[in-house]
């Protein structure tokens, strides 16, 4: 699904972000990815979902080389990828249902599946009356849920979501975790990244953790991390699991 | 059914609400110069025609009998030596009838004075290819005889001509630098609405959307301001260009060149703004492709 080889990332010319990143995320695994503020957790979620290319190293989305892929080949891999942004990104002039309707609508679907597709999901994410709402009329936890909602409308293969439980209470983020879990079930690879320690207890899921520019895996069934780049990545899950 | 509202709401700012004003203003001048570069083609058509093997000579007339022994003589001496000169097709003297009849306008009609010495015209038909040495020419005449002379309008003429075919290139030209004028402007509009629609262009890059689907949306809005900024401006020119036939209505017709539009030319008109809209959507679409593939 997801692998990184000796992956490295910095900005311009500043330091490296992220360093020998080398790992590999089996499909329909489920992550949280934690690290300190500024550990790089939001750069790393970029590199997957193609929002920046890395300044070194090898990244392989769905089978395929990244660094190989020709850029106009790269939005198919974009579609099978739902993101949370830590901003969310919303649009502004458009409604809550416009909003999330949007991956379906740039990938073509037909206009009367999309409506009722995603009325279930806004009311699912319990905003059934804020369907015609635009997000600057929408509190920071109801904008969030909003963008939940896009990131999951598509059914993705992955699922990145930055600190996706961060302006909602533990009531709706437990419920959002859940909705995460089902998506999870039917398949679909989830990354989190959150600093909320209780989430993580309560689902009990590997966890990938930054800390100056590199990478451990904690608890990690499904995750493995490279000791040494050239050797076989699928036994190297020795020693670095907590 | 909630409306289909699009992703990139690209009519709203205000700079492009003066765009198609613009587009408007520039196909206005382009219209214009196109229909002057068009009306002139007719009357230099006209010009070339008469261009043609036109030239006359003027030999001083015989006052008492315009048609006796002595006028035969002058006209004889001059079509010899014309004839003999190589170019030159054939000469004849127009009949003195004839020779009356042109001075008419001027002097009126009616028997003329007796003692006014009507000029003898020779028409000469010369070949076009031919390099005639009209001075030279000329001062043989004189020789033969005195007070002969060459009304050179074809060299007046060919001048005109020259000088007409330069202020259809002049409009040309400005038909040329409004466009190049009307692809900076949009290339300027371009820019300016995906820099204010940039954080919105970004979501739609990383959801997924191809640059092609995003170009579209400005390839639109290029297109409906580029048609209506045309129709406008075409519209302006045919109004201008009605008051002009009209002024020219009046105008003694002997003395303005025929300026008429032909079917050809109403047909160039009516693509001006199409060829505003194509120039609008194709230019918007490239710069948008190029500015998109800075992204990764
Ligand atoms: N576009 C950028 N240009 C330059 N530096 C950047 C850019 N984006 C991030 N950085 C730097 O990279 C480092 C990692 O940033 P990143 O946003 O990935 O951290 P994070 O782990 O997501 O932090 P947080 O928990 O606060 O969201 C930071 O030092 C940040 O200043
Ligand atoms: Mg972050």
């Amino acid at each position: 699904m997801v692998r990184f080889e000796n992956v490295g990332k910095r900005y311009g010319h500043g330091p490296e972000v992220l360093r020998d990143l080398t790992f590999r995320l089996t499909p329909g695994s489920f992550h949280f990815l934690t690290g300190p503020s500024g550990a790089g957790k939001t750069t790393l979620l970029k590199l997957m979902y193609l929002a920046q290319r890395p300044s070194r190293g090898e990244i392989e989305m769905f089978g395929q080389d990244i660094g190989k892929t020709r850029r106009r080949d790269l939005p198919p891999f974009r579609r099978r990828i739902g993101v949370v942004f830590q901003d969310f990104r919303l649009l502004d002039h458009l409604t809550a249902l416009e909003n999330v309707a949007l991956p379906l609508r740039i990938a073509g679907a037909r206009r009367e599946r999309i409506e009722a597709h995603v009325s279930e999901l806004l009311a699912w994410v319990g905003l059934a009356g804020q369907i015609n709402a635009r997000p600057p009329t929408l509190s920071d936890g109801e904008k969030q849920r909003v963008a939940i909602a896009r990131a999951v409308i598509g059914r993705p293969n992955l699922l990145l979501a930055d600190e996706p439980t961060g302006n909602i209470d533990l009531a709706q983020g437990l419920r959002i975790l859940h909705l995460f879990e089902e998506l999870n079930k039917i398949g679909t690879t989830v990354v989190i990244a959150t600093h909320d320690r209780s989430l993580i207890s309560t689902f009990g899921r590997p966890e990938l953790r930054l800390g100056n520019g590199e990478l451990t895996v904690h608890k990690a069934p499904s995750v493995i991390v490279d000791e040494d780049p050239g050797g076989d990545a699928a036994d190297a899950d020795d020693g670095r699991s907590a | 059914m909630t409306p289909r509202r699009a992703e990139l709401p690209l009519g709203g700012d205000a700079t492009r609400r003066f765009i198609p004003l613009i587009v408007g203003a520039m196909v206005y001048l382009a219209a214009l110069a196109l229909a002057g570069t068009f009306a002139l083609d007719g009357t230099v058509q006209q010009w070339s025609d008469s261009l043609r093997g036109a030239l006359t000579v003027q030999l001083p007339g015989v006052a008492q009998d315009p048609e006796g022994e002595e006028a035969k003589a002058r006209i004889d001496a001059a079509v010899g030596l014309l004839l003999e000169t190589t170019g030159v097709l054939s000469a004849s003297a127009l009949p003195y009838a004839q020779s009356q009849a042109l001075l008419e306008p001027w002097l009126g009609a009616g028997d003329l004075p007796a003692d006014l010495p009507i000029p003898i015209i020779v028409d000469v038909s010369v070949d076009t290819g031919a390099r005639i040495n009209y001075e030279d020419l000329g001062q043989r005449l004189e020789e033969v005889v005195p007070g002969a002379r060459i009304n050179d309008n074809g060299v007046f003429l060919s001048r005109l001509v020259t000088l007409a075919r330069a202020v259809q290139l002049v409009g040309l030209v400005v038909v040329f630098i409004v466009a190049v004028a009307a692809v900076s402007i949009v290339v300027f509009a371009t820019r300016a609405g995906m820099t204010s629609h940039r954080d919105t262009i970004e979501l739609l890059h990383l959801i997924g959307a191809r640059d092609n689907y995003i170009a579209r949306r400005f390839v639109t809005h290029a297109l409906s301001y580029g048609l209506a900024g045309g129709l406008l401006g075409l519209a302006l020119a045919v109004v201008t260009l009605a008051a002009l036939a009209l002024a020219a209505r009046g105008v003694d017709q002997t003395l303005l060149p025929r300026l008429s539009l032909d079917l050809t030319a109403w047909v160039a008109l009516l693509c001006v703004p199409i060829a505003s809209a194509l120039i609008a959507m194709i230019t918007a679409r490239v710069t948008v492709l190029r500015a998109l593939r800075r992204l990764p």
